[in-house]
């Protein structure tokens, strides 16, 4: 790690004045990658402002339709809340299969989403829902927030500060785990909404995306033959020692499979 | 000693637990010295590269720095000709080709993560920064990381002592017998298959604190390894430095599995250091600096072939090894053919063996020992080969088995080549483990399994290895008791996390009649490196060895007592009994304390032996579930049966089971360290993409025992540490190959992942 200053900040506004103020700067708060790469030295930040616990990043409700988490919320909270259980049961899963019980009493949703791992799961649940990322400057709905390996809409010094899920019908998200790190090889999330069936993928490539053929197959009806035959180009997909293309697009077709059978309550 | 006697002493915990446990050990990390300064090492990034020109000028100027040192100290220094123990007779009178490793390298490098510069500084982050500053010239040459690769004809040479990569050429058994075996044989089966090269990869990240006494022009070594006798044996050879002006100080170690054995370069250059500074150097391993540069385990290609007649017994065996050392030999590379040549038999009766060996030389991490170093291995390629022909002669795997075991009335058995197992009950074990995994039973789980949609496979393996024995000249333990009636044993083996403080002190009480309490073990203590002589702990061997002389010591200690006791109760020796730590006559009442004895000063005896080898056997048998979907596998089921000789503590004995089952358990499903065949660069540098086992990849182990004693040492114990991984490794693989050979799949190489198992089940359906 290189030398670098620490600087805990009292809200989100003074963060948001400080980054402004200092645009090598970079933000903490469960630093479950910002730390690995730091001690790495593949970052060379001047400053961290830590803005784990802020008061303000840190809600959980459900109200209008809607399910409120603020971005300082880690993933053991998420998992085990009992607002977020009964609002969004897939999303509380989703959150208890992140990583190992360290990360997850570490990590927060606000740090997934504004890393944007391709093989996070958070994105996965996040545009598969259909949800608005709420910022220190403005909303950003899921179909746009997302923009491929590492690159979100945020702009310079903008901050997550909670994200909104409009509440499904019914929803469920399948993972496979990567056997080395325990991301996600491939993780489909499949809900069924008010503006009717979307299915995101996770960890299979660069980016989250929608897979829109199974999501037009689906519209017809919840069957699991829909998405045999659904369009899947493995071309774009993530090629590594762990998984290649032709493995991981049937990984996303079988995961998506499961996610069916668990939102139909089979299994 | 009956098994009856260790009964009071077998606590449900081990006593070191409640200290590891709660953050109270004190790991090489946790030394600090004043005024000590901080290394750290500028690696090479190339795998195989002539260093042109290594520039510290900048790195020496930047803030904090002490000094920098390069190849070019090393090679000044003498530090260049590591020991190696690859001494083994070759092929036509060849000598082993041992190529000279300057502690820093120089001239060339072989392999990414060598280390190349070392900069120390006032703090960690100073020399971090220097190290950046350092500049290397490199001139690109061809890597090689296949072992078959590097021995073929073309390939790139990596050192000029050392002509063809091929630093050893071996040979074990009797061709000749083998060759007119096969001739007549009914049945042969053929396999080739790969040992892969893991990384150990002990919890405790390596971490040294070097410190020169001008005075005494000595050295003291704060380390973490796995016994100082051996460490310090390697590093006098290597740096030329006398071994009674080589000191240590080692408390807790968090793992070792071979890889904490042998001296490594690191240790070199921080003496260096230490002598130029005239301050402690102190360096902390990172995780992916472990993964990258200390020793691999395993690595071994062989092409194996099984003779078998027409009732199914075995006629002969051939293997054709090739061992893959890495770019240099480790201190510890010999167990790849000692160990698997002395039990190449596994535990049949095959007449006629014979096996070659080609050690390799590639632009890799060098290999070592690795929990088991080539036991595991040989257990391995025999029991695929077993099963492997019970599959092709449609015979119950089992039963092929029972057909060929050693039986009990051929022990001592003298193998084909040249060893001797001591003693076993093999049919008793094999069909205790049946039972055990209800073997007769299996159809109906594997019909429950098909139901749902999963493959199901059940795999056996029926080993023996050798433990005990051991390079030193004997093992000595030294008692000592203080006038409180406290009671310090002393040894050269150390634990790496084994539980020596549980074992140990259990078998001195014993002997004693003492509270469990009362009985300290101390490891490698300071006082004692120059008095004592003895093993380090590794090859299943310190129990069979320390662990026999602590039984022997304390007997020791009676008898010097009984004399002392006599004196003081003046009648004579024969007189004089001993109970429960104390001595007293047969007519009077009069008593005489252990802590009595040593009122004017403490009382102490030395014992000494050495022991040969002792053969620990075991029946394991797995159940995994293959989902066809995905390819991932799972353990459904695990049963182990194990002689293992008389047990002192079941608990302790169960811990290294479990371990050592998980981590065959590992390699079998994940593990393996991959380089770029092209470039020579390290693919799984970090845990994010080396696959490690963790606690949910196995069930609940259901084990027994099945000892028949030992009676190479007088506690009739044989060695255990390495005994989990050399009946997993087999049982696993055999497990999922026994779920995939419906399908038409033959053979799969480990780590047998998910995605390799997809693909081997969607090309099996193509074929169809």
């Amino acid at each position: 790690m290189y030398a670098l200053n620490y600087v805990k900040a009292k809200s989100v506004q003074e963060a948001a004045e400080f980054l402004a103020a200092n645009p090598e700067a970079k933000l903490l708060a469960g630093g479950m990658t910002l730390l690995p790469t730091l001690k790495q030295r593949l970052a060379r930040p001047t400053h961290l402002v830590d803005i784990a616990g802020l008061p303000e990043l840190r809600r959980i409700e459900a109200k209008g339709g809607r399910l409120v988490v603020g971005a300082g919320m880690k993933h053991h909270e998420v998992a085990t809340s009992a607002v977020v259980k009964k609002a969004i049961p897939a999303l509380a899963g989703l959150a208890g299969e992140i990583g190992d019980p360290q990360v997850r009493n570490q990590g927060t949703i606000g740090g997934s989403v504004a890393n944007n791992d391709p093989a996070a799961d958070y994105p996965a649940a996040v545009l598969g829902l259909g949800a608005t990322v709420v910022t220190t400057k403005r909303e950003i709905a899921a179909d746009d927030y997302f923009q491929g390996l590492f690159t979100t809409a945020l702009g310079e010094g903008e901050i997550v500060v909670r994200v909104e899920f409009p509440l499904p019908k019914k929803a469920a998200y399948c993972k496979f785990h990567h056997p080395a790190s325990g991301y996600a090889v491939a993780g489909v999330f499949i809900a069924q909404t008010a503006g009717g069936v979307r299915v995101a993928v996770t960890g299979a490539g660069p980016g989250v995306f929608r897979w829109s053929a199974a999501e037009a197959a689906l519209a017809k009806g919840l069957k699991p033959a829909a998405l045999e035959s659904a369009k899947l180009d493995a071309s774009g997909l993530n090629s590594d020692i762990h998984a290649d293309r032709e493995y991981r697009a049937n990984l996303v077709r079988v995961m998506a499979k499961r996610a069916l059978a668990k939102l139909s309550g089979k299994k | 000693m009956s098994a009856k006697a260790h009964k009071h002493h077998d606590p449900v915990g081990r006593v070191e637990d409640a200290r590891l446990t709660t953050g109270a050990g004190t790991y090489a990390a946790d030394w600090n010295l004043p005024g000590q300064l901080y290394a750290h090492f500028l690696r090479s990034d190339r795998a195989h590269a002539e260093i042109v020109s290594v520039d510290t000028a900048a790195a020496l100027k930047s803030p904090g720095v002490r000094a920098v040192f390069t190849g070019a100290d090393a090679v000044r220094a003498g530090h260049v000709k590591p020991m190696h123990t690859l001494n083994f007779p070759g092929k036509g009178g060849m000598q082993t080709r041992a190529p000279e490793r300057p502690a820093l390298a120089h001239g060339k490098t072989r392999f990414v993560g060598e280390a190349l510069a070392m900069v120390v500084a006032d703090s960690l982050s100073a020399a971090q920064d220097a190290a950046e500053l350092v500049q290397v010239e490199y001139r690109d040459l061809p890597p090689v990381i296949s072992p078959e690769e590097a021995l073929a004809p073309d390939a790139p040479r990596l050192h000029d002592r050392v002509p063809g990569n091929l630093a050893l050429e071996a040979e074990v058994g009797d061709a000749a017998a083998v060759d007119t075996a096969f001739a007549r044989a009914a049945h042969v089966t053929q396999l080739k298959v790969e040992v892969t090269r893991v990384a150990p990869n002990p919890m405790e990240p390596r971490a040294y604190v070097a410190s020169y006494d001008a005075r005494g022009d000595s050295y003291t070594l704060h380390v973490c390894c796995q016994g100082i006798t051996t460490l310090r044996r390697h590093l006098s050879a290597y740096t030329g430095v006398p071994e009674e002006k080589l000191h240590f100080e080692v408390r807790d170690v968090g793992g070792g599995f071979g890889q904490r054995t042998p001296a490594y370069p690191e240790h070199c250059t921080l003496m260096l250091a230490a002598k130029t500074t005239g301050k402690p150097v102190k360096w902390v391993s990172t995780r992916s600096e472990g993964i990258a540069c200390d020793t691999h385990g395993r690595a071994n290609i062989i092409n194996g072939a099984l003779a078998l007649d027409e009732s199914g017994k075995f006629l002969a065996m051939r293997l054709d090894w090739v061992n893959d050392m890495g770019s240099y030999l480790s201190p510890a590379s010999m167990g790849h053919i000692r160990n698997t040549s002395t039990c190449m038999t596994g535990v049949y009766r095959i007449p006629a063996l014979y096996a070659t060996y080609r050690v390799a030389l590639t632009s890799t991490a060098p290999v070592s020992s690795y929990r088991g170093a080539g036991r595991p291995d040989i257990a391995y390629v025999v029991e695929r080969l077993v099963s492997q022909a019970a599959a092709e002669v449609k015979m119950d795997a089992a039963e092929l088995r029972r057909r060929n075991l050693i039986p009990p009335g051929a022990f001592p058995y003298k193998t084909p080549t040249g060893s001797t197992y001591e003693n076993a009950d093999l049919p008793g074990l094999l069909e205790k483990a049946l039972r055990l995994a209800d073997w007769k039973g299996y159809p109906k789980r594997r019909a429950q399994s098909v139901k749902q949609g999963r493959l199901r496979g059940i795999g056996i393996a029926t080993v023996i290895e050798n433990t005990g024995a051991g390079q030193a000249a004997k093992d000595e333990v030294e008692i000592e008791v203080d006038a409180t009636g406290k009671v310090t044993v002393y040894t050269m083996s150390k634990s790496q996390g084994h539980g020596h403080e549980t074992t140990f002190a259990t078998i001195v009480a014993n002997a004693l009649g003492l509270p469990l309490e009362r009985v300290t073990l101390r490891q490698c203590a300071p006082e004692k490196q120059h008095r004592l002589q003895g093993n380090h702990t590794g090859g299943s061997r310190s129990t069979v060895g320390a662990g026999s002389v602590c039984h022997l010591a304390a007997h020791k200690l009676i008898e010097h007592g009984r004399a002392l006791a006599a004196l003081a109760l003046a009648v004579e020796p024969s007189q004089v009994e001993f109970a429960r730590g104390e001595f007293h006559t047969r007519e009077s009442k009069r008593k005489v304390r252990l802590g009595d004895l040593a009122k004017s000063g403490p009382v102490s005896v030395v014992a000494e032996a050495k022991f040969g080898s002792t053969f620990p056997n075991g029946c394991h048998i797995a159940e995994v579930e293959v989902d066809p979907d995905t390819g991932a596998a799972s353990i459904a089921s695990y049963c182990a049966v194990d002689d293992i000789g008389t047990v002192i503590n079941h608990a302790v004995v169960e811990g290294q089971l479990h371990g050592g089952v998980a981590m065959g358990a590992g390699q079998i499903f994940g593990e393996k360290v991959i380089y770029d065949r092209d470039t020579g660069q390290l693919v799984t540098g970090s845990f994010m993409d080396y696959f490690m086992p963790r606690a949910g990849l196995l069930p609940a182990i259901r084990g027994a025992e099945h000892p028949t004693p030992s009676r190479v040492s007088p506690l009739g114990v044989k060695g255990v540490g390495e005994s989990g991984c050399t009946g997993s490794l087999p049982a696993l693989g055999n497990a999922v190959m026994d779920a995939l050979r419906p399908l038409g799949i033959e053979h799969l190489d480990m780590p047998l992942t998910p995605a390799k198992v997809w693909h081997a089940i969607q090309d099996a359906k193509n074929k169809k």
